[in-house]
């Protein structure tokens, strides 16, 4: 009777285990992608002082911004619209540089139907959200300066 | 100095100065790399449209930047195991690049419509690693631009990327095919 008992105890322990086993699995399998602006505001800086930072120390910038997993710092950037584009998925790009500065930071907008997008003029003062890629540096075999990349960004501020 | 030379002179330097500013390396508008991977186990894929490209058309020379963190996958699990340290190691090595030269850039015309083969050699460099390159690409120039197509396959043991044992090395294929556009 005991034995059999304990059979039954452990055919359930055993299939309880492989749920929740299973369970984390699948879920660290199917674990969903960060949503970067839900995540709170790392730093906040102008598109000039990350630029500086940058240019000053990449290997210092890269070990302060970037993580391993890839879920690197989430930035609020302000600066002047120097640039309005388009990327290969039709998404716009926002270049925040001043005119003074060697390089600026470019902002891919996660939204396609951002109402702010179509509002957004050159020269204008904006604050964008969203997750640093890769710092500034010049490029001696590019032959100019690379731009701070960011993407799911989002424009928090336009200063009308 | 001869007086013929002095005459001459205004014809040199609009010469010279024409022919420079014909050698200009043109920036790419949009670019979009992928890669995509094939096991018996699972199919990854992943693309990048962050990437700058500079080509030069009279010289044939050619270069890409990438920055790896922004390679999006389907799953945000991939994305993790392919930036850390064991796979891409992209907090430390946060670009990879790509310098090479048209070597056939005799049966490219930049000026005429059309669509040309390409071969690219030179040098990539992934993971901090510097390994020769080859490629062919497709050339469409319509107008005033173009774009270049390429398809080639890596191996990643050749930058450092190998795995012995463990899921990655069932699931991840030992070489992985690359697909390069960009439009300048």
């Amino acid at each position: 009777m005991n034995r059999k008992k304990t059979m039954k105890f452990s055919v359930i322990v055993t299939v309880i285990a492989s749920l929740i086993a299973g369970t984390v699995v699948f879920y660290l399998f199917n674990q969903p992608k960060r949503d970067v602006q839900a995540t709170k505001t790392d730093f906040r800086f102008t598109a000039s002082q990350l630029v500086t930072e940058y240019l000053v120390d990449a290997k210092k910038a890269n070990a302060k911004y970037l993580n391993e997993d890839g879920n690197s710092k989430v930035l609020e950037i302000s600066g002047m619209v120097a640039n309005i584009s388009e990327n290969y998925n039709k998404q716009k790009v926002l270049l925040l540089k001043f005119p003074a500065d060697s390089a600026g930071v470019s902002c891919t907008i996660i939204s396609v139907k951002d109402p702010l997008l179509n509002q957004i003029k050159l020269s204008e003062d904006i604050i964008v959200k969203g997750v640093i890629r890769s710092g500034a540096s010049y490029d001696k075999d590019l032959g100019m300066y690379e731009n701070v990349i960011m993407d799911n960004c989002k424009i928090i501020s336009t200063k009308q | 100095m001869p007086k013929f030379l002095f005459k001459l002179l205004p014809v040199l330097s609009v010469v010279f100065i024409s022919t420079k500013s014909f050698a200009q390396k043109i920036n790419s508008k949009t670019s979009n790399i992928s890669f995509y991977s094939h096991t018996a186990v699972e199919d990854i894929k992943a693309s990048n449209t962050a990437s700058v490209s500079v080509l030069d058309p009279t010289t044939g020379d050619v270069v890409f930047s990438v920055p790896m963190q922004s390679f999006d996958f389907e799953k945000a699990l991939m994305q993790k195991h392919f930036n850390s340290p064991d796979f891409l190691d992209t907090k430390t090595e946060p670009k990879a690049k790509l310098v090479g030269k048209i070597t056939n850039l005799s049966k490219v015309n930049f000026k005429i419509d059309g669509i040309y083969s390409a071969e690219v050699s030179g040098e990539m460099t992934i993971k901090g690693i510097s390994k020769p390159f080859t490629a062919k690409s497709t050339i469409t120039i319509k107008g005033s631009s173009f774009e270049v197509e390429s398809k080639f396959e890596i191996i990643l043991e050749d930058y450092g990327i190998a795995f012995k044992k463990g899921k990655p090395s069932t699931n991840i294929a030992k070489t992985i095919q690359i697909t390069v556009l960009a439009e300048y």
